[in-house]
């Protein structure tokens, strides 16, 4: 096969920023090549140059060999299916698909011949009078295609060109822009963010990011062996787990050591370990070589999307008092005053404000008859760097009084060395009010006991996922409950036929080809 | 909603006082006699057998309209292109120059036309200059050239603003199209552009013929006492003849005319989009 385009470094700016940085790509005879990536990524910029539409800043694009550098779009073999489609409104259909063809000026006879032909290839011979305003997206896309190959190109550049199609539409519109070019057997480009898209047209798929390209191969290469983390994730859905290498074909994650199939790695260099969600077995767990726990199956049409955990975050566990405290009543004065206890860890005693005591308590004061807020003006206590229970008093202007304790302990924080990670929270004091008017319960509950959690090295914070609660929040009564705050385990995506449990205990097994392992440094 | 239909009725009254009033007060005094109280009216077509009787009444209307096409085509010629310039620079340009073009209507027309009396004058601008080439002097004013000058420099801000604002609007993606299917910068104007942008030529062409056809000072001032045209027939039945009647069946007969013009105009753009250009 020929090489008929070849990108040499194409690098393009916009105002300064750079959307194309070293593009280097070659695209044969006959091949239909998807410039697959998100929004944003170049993959558009690349079919303006080559339509011609815009010239790039640096490297060439040769053509047939032919450097295209300052080549008219209307001097090129090359034609176009815009994203919008483009259809002049005030040609019909047939004169759309004739224009071309009659700026060549071709005969008249020939014209009719050819543009009939093209009708009939996108299967709208009915339909030459019609206003193109007229028709359906499905149709304009139909006739903007037409328009294009009437021309007979070399290469048929197609922009996104089924985005605005439904899905139905879509899947009938796919299959036969594949079943056009394998007829009429020339180059298509084709420009999609839709990988599913890509997977079933494409001869070969150009994956871009950030004005890059990721990886470029065949739709089942690109499948089995994503070269990178970003190439992973936009194709299909994995599952990417750290590992360690420990030498050729052995592989370490979950402290575990499994054989693979690649090479080439240094010795324990860490390294990114892709396993696709079908290629994952649930087993019983005497044969598992991971063993965890089913936290959620969905329904996904032809098989269940499970998520098995294989190891729990970590986890802390807190006490929440419950009380239904009566608000002191000042009648002379007309107030009212309400606050709580609250757990405060030692070291957080030399930099104690008043404002932080007020708002740990939840102190507040009001008019019992309006209702209207009234300020507390003092808070009175003593405070000492040790363990115990130290009053502390509120008062307004007015006289009302109300005490509390203020219960110093220790830091409660659980590290665990396994997944390097350190959780943290705190006892709360709490009403049944405050339970019951919460909206969004999990939430405020990590707001109250400030949970939080975060890797070892104390850089970077981790989500808490869990919250787990033994009480029914609507029904609420006086007592102390615990709550366990947790971060996410290693979780597995895996499809299934089967439909399993949440909360079963599983096995998992795969084979060492199904572990696709991508150095670090492809990390985007 | 009901309350915003409320909102309708101060201009609906509005309407009716200043706009259906006068018009209705038109047809009364164009088909009664002289005199008429409102009490005791009497039918009659006079004025109208007056106008069709006179060939001098309808030599002056063919000469309105001859001069209010001729203004028309000149308008076009001139302003296409200066819109079409317009709509191809940066959007600041584009602002800046659509300012530019708006600037003279905000002097009154009356004191631009008398500027150019004083351009025009056989002692005037103009012809000083061409004196300097020992030219002249030349008769400008009272000529159809000096009425249809002024004609166009009134109204060529119409014609220039519809065009673009038509241009404007055309997606990019159709010369981008255009060219990606072979056709050169001429071609894509041809062929793409300028069908795509009749409908603002045609709203352009309203703009300035209504106004041109029944314009009466502008002729007055450049045409002097020589150059007649309908709209100055009109204004001396009412300021000077104070013949009310037959001044207001001149203008009903004038707008008729301009009735039957619009609608042919409006007919043929559809004509043209719909038929697309077959062939």
């Amino acid at each position: 096969m020929n090489k008929l385009i070849q990108f040499k470094n194409i690098v393009k700016e916009f105002d300064s920023q750079i959307v194309l940085k070293g593009i280097n790509l070659d695209i044969y005879e006959n091949e239909f090549v998807t410039l697959l990536g998100p929004s944003g990524c170049g993959k558009t910029t690349i079919l303006r140059i080559l339509g011609g539409f815009i010239e790039p800043n640096e490297g060439e694009v040769l053509f047939d060999g032919k450097n295209m550098a300052g080549v008219p779009p209307y001097k090129r073999e090359i034609n176009t299916v815009f994203q919008k489609y483009a259809l002049f409104p005030h040609l019909n259909v047939y004169d759309n698909i004739a224009f071309g063809l009659k700026i060549k000026k071709e005969p008249k006879d020939i014209i009719e011949q050819k543009v009939m032909r093209m009708l009939r290839l996108v299967g709208l011979e009915e339909y030459g009078k019609r206003r193109v305003t007229e028709m359906s997206g499905g149709q304009q896309q139909r006739v903007a295609i037409a328009r294009a190959l009437v021309n007979e190109p070399k290469v048929l550049l197609l922009d996104e060109p089924l985005g605005a199609l439904d899905l139905k539409l879509r899947k009938e519109m796919q299959r036969e822009l594949k079943k056009i070019q394998k007829e009429v057997g020339i180059t298509f480009i084709y420009v999609t963010h839709d990988q599913e898209e890509a997977l079933t047209m494409s001869d070969k798929i150009v994956i871009m990011n950030q004005g890059e390209i990721q990886q470029i191969g065949s739709p089942i290469d690109i499948y089995n062996e994503p070269a990178n983390r970003f190439a992973a994730n936009f194709i299909g859905e994995s599952n990417i787990i750290d590992g360690i290498m420990l030498e050729d074909c052995k592989v370490m994650f979950e402290d575990t050591v499994f054989d693979c199939v690649d090479k080439g790695f240094e010795e324990n260099e860490s390294v990114d370990v892709v396993i696709r969600p079908e290629d994952i077995n649930i087993v019983p767990t005497k044969k598992g070589k991971l063993i965890g726990i089913v936290k959620s199956v969905l329904f996904k049409g032809v098989h269940y999307e499970t998520i098995v955990e294989t190891e729990t975050g970590t986890k802390i566990t807190v006490q929440m008092t419950v009380s239904d405290p009566k608000p002191v009543q000042n009648l002379s004065a007309d107030e009212s005053m309400s606050a709580n206890d609250f757990y405060i860890d030692i070291s957080d005693i030399p930099e104690l404000t008043i404002a932080d005591i007020t708002a740990r308590a939840d102190a507040q004061a009001w008019k019992t008859s309006t209702e209207e807020l009234v300020s507390i003006t003092k808070v009175d206590y003593e405070l000492k760097e040790e363990k115990g229970s130290y009053p502390v008093t509120f008062s307004t202007s007015a006289g009302t009084m109300h005490t509390i304790h203020m219960i110093v302990a220790d830091e409660n924080k659980v590290e665990a060395e396994k997944t390097n990670e350190v959780i943290y929270a705190v006892n709360i004091y709490k009403t049944i009010d405050d339970i019951k008017e919460s909206i969004a319960l999990e939430t405020d509950l990590k707001t109250w006991a400030n949970a939080q959690a975060w890797t070892s090295d104390g850089d970077t914070s981790i989500a808490i996922t869990n919250v787990e609660y033994d009480f029914d929040p609507e029904n609420i009564e006086i007592g102390t409950y615990d709550i366990t705050f947790g971060t996410r385990g290693y979780e597995y995506k895996i499809d299934t036929t089967e439909e399993y449990n949440v909360g079963d205990r599983v096995g998992l097994t795969f084979s060492p080809d199904d572990l696709h392992i991508m150095p670090k440094e492809g990390r985007l | 909603m009901k309350s915003f239909r409320r909102m309708a009725y101060p201009y609906l009254i509005w309407s009716a006082v200043f706009i259906v009033l006068p018009m209705l007060l038109i047809i009364v005094y164009a088909f009664t006699k002289e005199g008429n109280s409102v009490i005791n009216i009497q039918f009659t077509l006079d004025n109208f057998a007056k106008f069709f009787s006179d060939k001098v009444f309808f030599y002056v209307l063919r000469r309105s309209i001859y001069i209010a096409i001729v203004t028309t085509v000149v308008c076009i010629l001139l302003g296409y292109p200066l819109a079409y310039i317009i709509a191809c620079m940066k959007p600041k340009s584009q602002v800046v120059m659509v300012f530019i073009v708006t600037i003279p209507t905000w002097i009154n027309m009356l004191v631009r036309t008398y500027a150019w009396r004083g351009i025009l004058d056989k002692n005037g601008m103009l012809n000083s200059i061409l004196g300097l080439f020992g030219i002249g002097p030349i008769q400008f004013l009272e000529t159809a050239f000096a009425v249809v000058l002024g004609m166009v420099y009134n109204f060529i801000p119409f014609m220039i603003l519809q065009i673009y604002n038509s241009l404007s609007k055309m997606d990019d993606s159709y010369l981008e199209a255009a060219a990606d299917l072979g056709a050169d910068k001429v071609q894509t104007f041809m062929k793409v552009v300028l069908p795509l942008s009749i409908p603002g030529v045609i709203s352009g062409i309203t703009l300035v013929f209504l106004p041109a056809v029944s314009s009466f000072f502008i002729p007055k001032l450049l045409g002097g006492g020589k150059y007649v045209l309908i709209g100055n027939v009109i204004e001396s039945q009412f300021l000077t003849s104070g013949d009310w009647g037959f001044g207001s069946a001149i203008s009903l007969i004038m707008a008729i005319i301009i009735i039957i013009s619009m609608h042919i105009t409006k007919k043929l753009d559809k004509d043209n989009s719909a038929e697309g250009g077959n062939g």
